[in-house]
């Protein structure tokens, strides 16, 4: 009972994490379909302003500015590049936003050093929340529960309820309708690029005073944050939140479960067998299951290629 | 197709490249091996993507499958298990590229476009975590090595041999995918990016056609990976990472990835790039970075597209009026890159430990810092002025050689009409309209 | 175009090389300097350059002695490329350390070499890659072993802390899945008896994928051990820890790397009462220690940490078998003299003595077991946490028995 309870809000904590930092990418690569490679770059820019401003001025200020710096940087990639090469095709975004992202992680490094830096949340916030079976549960987990959640509750109610939101549904639907409709479609598609870039800037000034802050915090996320988007189905807010959770819940309770292939084969009495072939075979969920995402991508894409709440394809 | 105009430039570079290793330092040696490899590679990639339009971002895969396949091979051979000429190797690497080409393929090949990407990546990522636990195939952290044997009378010990060796597979299997997008099949490849669903009207299995093609690119890239094996003679999981994915998406839209032999020139340039700068600079990934950028924006459709589009437009006698205009724009180019470089390299110098503790040996003086063999102060008006001045001049020159160029190429090329060079463009060479 | 550059450049870097004469040692580094792991590359390099700027001093060698660097971008095959380039430039002597798995690649190079062109032979110095097959399997003559590996640190850390009564009687490994983290979890198993523990459980997760430790550290609760034996590194380590401190999980560490850069200041509060060794702590050895961390953070800008202590001690390792030589201006380096020279050597550091040991090249190096304590009288990273020594080992002390499966092929003479 008490590692169910305990496995369950640890994995709706870190889906929460993960929802909060490509929540962005729904919009940017689900709604706009544009492969931005560089959006955990623009978590990882986020994370640095967060901790520069936290030196300066004081962590509030960092949560309020990181969105804001990195909103800005999208303007910009959106208005003075990606708007250049969208003719050209998916292969090209991604490549200008590949060379972007090296570009982003160097400059950092060029300034802050290639060691971790000790971005750090205030010490009033650094207290347990409650505890639960002997187990104290921090404050600022919940903390970062609680930004993904309002994130989600604002992209959600802002794409559904609002007239802005109809607008940026419709030009992922009929880009051409909607431009004959008199509205400004470049300028709407930087308005998301931004947004976009906006929240993975927030959600790297929250989350990177929890986990390291450090030149390689991109990378580590680098691919995750398409697969989430991917299960979630493109431009599914709804879908990437579903998806995150999924796999937050799946890699907590994964982590208890000692069982290989070679034990799925020992129930139909093949057991020794399988486990003399080795490799796969007896490779325990434990030790792989942070590569489980992957294997879900590609069921879902295989099975359900729209993703689980995705319409299209 | 095959005329004098292209046989001919064709025959003098390979004579070039055959005569090459007489003049080259060893290090140029081994740099020329790994840049064919990466060609190789590229190529092999291209075939998918810019033939059929299918962005694979998992090719590390089959690159180093195939690189594994040889090594297994060579180990055998090592133990006497039994005899195989060391030349021939790269065949495993084909066979289990064609094969997982096949398997994987089937699968990716189910969708298209970005949902294609994602199952490659998918695909590759798996692979890449599971290798590295996988002891007996992949040889865990490690990795697998082994050693060339000698064979046809030849020792294979030195980089010389495996020069020819590679230079040999690197010749063959170019003329394979050359002589394989003038097939029916590759022919088809064509219409398959162009439009899928009147392929389908017309009667083919276009998943079978989809599938059969994205094999026969992994099957030259399991040739290339085991090129890599026999190379360094040795490989580990890493070989599998998104990374070297992503290596050769970026070398072939460098290179361009409409033109048959742009992705080569992208990756030898690129590989030779990046082994020259990461020992002068420590920053050369973001020079990297800068390239890509610049590339995509200013000549999207990548440098084999240029050249291709310089060989269709300008006329015999044009290039006089190129030449001193592109000779601007170099400089240009230069000056720019130069404050640019000098800036950079500036900081990464203030910013290193051992100049703080020279720092804090002077009790926190700005000393004297060393760049380039030369001593700047760092508030000298001097060290200052060298940037400012260098993108100063760059930038005034900037738009001016951007008209005189724009007018240039008026000039120098022929009134025909200009059409689109889209990545989409058609991959062979077109003959000069005469 | 390109091609004439190309056998230009070559040209003109062949007329370079035949015009100079009484040539300096060549010494090559090839590190991970660029990219994802240039931290722990750098931490190399600074320590290389120190240690050899002593080596030079002394006129070990009597042309004296060049570095050269290269960046191997931290992937093997760019590594067996460098050091194709470093052979190329004259290099007789490789230096390398921040991964095993570069390593790998680097000790089959130059074994292959070395086979290939007898006479002309280039040697490994290790420096950092602590897989155990090196010094099994693996061993060759020309390579030489001068930092721990998993089993001598493990062994250090259960003495000074069963000393300590620190280490208790349920143990929890938790490891990385790749060969070191098997080693680690290998050789914790087989020390249970000798140090009277018993194994309450464990875990083997993928390498430096892992956003969120808590549902490990759920796992390990649940076991109720005293003491959490770790091997991981980089955020593998960082985020364990803060997970546990924030679980409140009352067991302690026993994590071989907590001394990377970055860790402390990092980890904050979570990090403290954890166990750690290394092979230089600047307390560990009174005076002398501290001495030459004054010294080192004069010329490098901070106190060595992490790797740089045995880094340094192996350039002066070298240096002195570069001295045992006594050799004269003019003369060039014979390598297979040069390891025959290493494989006896003992180089005196403020550590205490450090003795190669020629059965299979592992260096015997003293390790200093610290607790990570606001007590600490130098301070790590800027905060107000550092290491506080509780014993130091000599490398005797330390030392694990010699491999069964090192079968060292030594060059008739």
């Amino acid at each position: 009972m008490e590692y169910i309870v305990v496995s369950v809000l640890n994995g709706v904590v870190h889906g929460l994490l993960l929802f909060m930092v490509s929540a962005g990418l729904t919009l940017i690569f689900g709604m706009m379909g544009v492969l931005n490679f560089a959006h955990a770059w623009f978590y990882m820019l986020g994370a640095y302003v967060g901790f520069t401003l936290t030196r300066l001025g004081g962590f509030w200020i960092g949560l309020l500015l990181a969105p804001i710096v990195a909103g800005l940087a999208g303007v910009l990639v959106e208005r003075y590049m990606l708007r250049r090469v969208h003719k050209y095709g998916h292969a090209h975004e991604l490549l200008l936003t590949f060379g972007l992202a090296f570009i982003i992680e160097e400059v950092i490094k060029l300034f802050y050093g290639d060691a971790l830096v000790s971005y750090q949340m205030p010490n009033y916030m650094r207290f347990a929340a409650f505890t639960i079976f002997e187990t104290n549960y921090p404050f600022y987990r919940l903390f970062m529960g609680a930004v993904a959640l309002a994130m989600f509750v604002i992209l959600y109610l802002l794409l559904t309820r609002t007239r802005v939101g109809i607008v940026v549904r419709a030009a992922t639907y009929r880009p051409t309708t909607v431009e004959a409709l008199g509205h400004n479609l470049p300028v709407v598609y930087m308005a998301v690029f931004a947004g976009g870039s906006a929240l993975a800037g927030l959600a790297g000034a929250v989350a990177g005073a929890f986990y390291p802050t450090g030149p390689n915090m991109a990378v580590d996320f680098g691919t995750l944050v398409f697969v989430v988007v991917v299960i979630g189905g493109l431009g599914s807010v709804v879908g990437a939140l579903i998806a995150s959770l999924m796999i937050g819940l799946f890699i907590s309770f994964s982590v208890g479960l000692n069982v290989s292939i070679a034990d799925l084969f020992g129930l139909i009495g093949l057991g020794s067998w399988a486990s003399d072939v080795g490799g796969l075979f007896t490779l325990q969920l434990s030790t792989i299951a942070n590569s489980m995402p992957f294997l879900l991508m590609l069921l879902v894409l295989l099975i359900r290629p729209a993703g689980l709440m995705g319409d299209r394809q | 197709m095959i005329n004098a105009r292209t046989i001919v430039p064709l025959l003098a570079a390979l004579g070039l490249l055959v005569i090459l290793p007489l003049f080259l330092s060893p290090n140029l040696l081994n740099a020329a091996i790994k840049m064919m490899i990466a060609a190789l590679f590229a190529l092999a990639f291209a075939l998918a993507m810019g033939q059929a339009g299918m962005l694979s971002f998992g090719h590390s895969a089959y690159y180093g499958l195939g690189a594994f396949a040889a090594l297994h091979l060579m180990r055998a051979v090592e133990h006497k298990l039994f005899g195989f000429p060391t030349p021939m190797i790269p065949l495993a690497g084909a066979l289990i590229g064609f094969l997982f080409g096949l398997v994987f393929g089937w699968f990716a090949t189910q969708r298209t476009g970005v949902y294609f990407s994602m199952v490659t990546l998918a695909l590759a990522e798996l692979l890449f975590t599971l290798a590295p636990t996988w002891n007996a195939l992949f040889g865990g952290e490690s990795g697998i090595s082994t050693i060339r044997g000698p064979s046809w009378g030849i020792n294979f010990g030195s980089d010389a041999d495996v020069y020819y060796l590679t230079l040999g597979w690197f010749v063959v299997s170019a003329w394979c995918m050359w002589a394989f997008t003038k097939t029916p099949v590759g022919r088809l490849a064509l219409a398959l990016r162009d439009n899928e669903q009147r392929v389908r009207f017309l009667g083919f299995n276009t998943h079978v056609a989809r599938t059969l093609i994205f094999a026969i690119s992994c099957l030259f890239t399991g040739v290339a990976g085991a090129l890599l094996a026999i190379a360094n003679e040795a490989a580990n999981y890493t070989i599998f990472s998104a990374q070297a994915s992503a290596n050769v998406v970026l070398q072939t839209f460098i290179g361009g990835a409409g033109t048959f032999f742009g992705p080569a020139l992208g990756a030898m340039i690129m590989t030779f790039f990046a082994r020259i700068t990461s020992d002068l600079t420590r920053s050369w990934l973001l020079y990297q970075g800068l390239i890509f950028v610049l590339v995509m924006l200013f000549a999207p459709q990548g440098l084999g597209g240029l050249a291709d589009l310089h060989a269709r437009k300008v006329r015999t006698n044009g290039w006089k009026h190129l030449v001193a205009p592109y000779l601007l724009c170099l400089v240009v180019g230069l000056l720019l890159i130069a404050g640019l470089v000098f800036v950079v390299e500036s900081i990464h110098v203030v910013l290193t430990d051992a100049y703080l503790a020279k720092r804090a040996a002077a009790k926190g003086e700005w000393v004297p810092y060393e760049l380039f063999g030369q001593t700047f102060e760092p508030f000298s008006p001097v060290t200052w002025a060298i940037p400012i001045m260098l993108v100063a001049i760059g930038s005034t020159l900037l738009p001016v050689a951007r008209r005189i160029t724009a007018r240039a190429w008026l000039a120098a090329t022929r009134d025909v009409p200009d059409e689109p060079i889209a990545p989409s463009a058609s991959a062979a060479p077109v003959a000069p309209p005469s | 175009m390109t091609r004439t550059i190309v056998a230009a450049t070559c040209f003109a870097a062949c007329l370079v090389t035949s015009v100079a004469n009484a040539e300096p040692v060549k010494i090559a580094l090839i590190e991970s300097l660029s990219g994802g792991q240039a931290v722990t590359g750098k931490l190399f390099q600074s320590a290389v350059k120190y240690g050899l700027a002593k080596v030079e001093a002394e006129k070990a060698w009597p042309d004296g002695i060049k570095l050269l660097e290269y960046d191997n971008q931290g992937g093997p095959s760019e590594a067996a490329d460098k050091l194709k380039a470093a052979i190329n430039d004259g290099a007789q002597i490789i230096i390398q350390g921040a991964s095993s798995a570069i390593g790998g690649q680097i000790t089959a190079d130059v074994q292959k070499h070395n086979a290939r062109n007898p006479g002309k032979e280039i040697m490994w110095i290790n420096v950092g890659a602590e897989a155990m097959e090196f010094t099994g399997p693996k061993c060759h003559f020309y390579h030489f072993r001068w930092n721990g590996n998993a089993e001598i640190r493990l062994k250090a850390m259960l003495i000074a802390m069963k000393d300590a009564n620190a280490l208790g009687t349920k143990v929890y490994i938790i490891g990385q899945n790749y060969s070191w983290g098997h080693d680690v979890q290998k050789l914790t198993r087989d020390y249970a008896k000798e140090y009277g523990y018993t194994i309450v459980g464990d875990v083997i997760h993928d390498v430096n994928k892992i956003q969120d430790f808590a549902p490990y550290v759920a796992k390990i609760k649940e076991a109720g051990p005293d003491t959490v034996v770790t091997g991981n590194w980089s955020n593998d380590l960082l985020l364990l820890m803060k997970a546990a401190g924030d679980s409140g999980l009352k067991a302690r560490f026993l994590a071989y790397w907590i001394d990377q850069p970055g860790n402390i200041a990092n980890a904050g509060d979570t990090a403290d009462g954890h166990y750690t060794q290394s092979t230089f702590f600047p307390d560990a050895n009174g005076e002398k220690t501290a001495a030459f961390a004054e010294d080192f953070k004069a010329k490098t800008g901070q106190y060595p940490l992490n790797v740089q202590g045995h880094v340094t001690h192996a350039m002066w390792g070298l240096g002195e078998a570069l001295k045992a030589l006594k050799a004269k201006p003019g003369d060039k380096l014979n390598v297979k003299a040069l390891a025959s020279a290493m494989e006896n050597v003992t180089v005196d550091t403020s550590m205490g003595p450090i003795k190669m040991r020629s059965e299979d090249h592992q260096a015997l190096v003293p390790l200093a077991i610290a607790v990570v304590s606001k007590d600490a009288k130098f301070k790590a990273d800027n905060t107000e946490r550092g290491f506080k020594t509780i014993k130091l080992l000599t490398g005797e002390q330390a030392s694990s028995p010699v491999q069964p499966s090192c079968k060292m092929d030594r060059p008739k003479s």
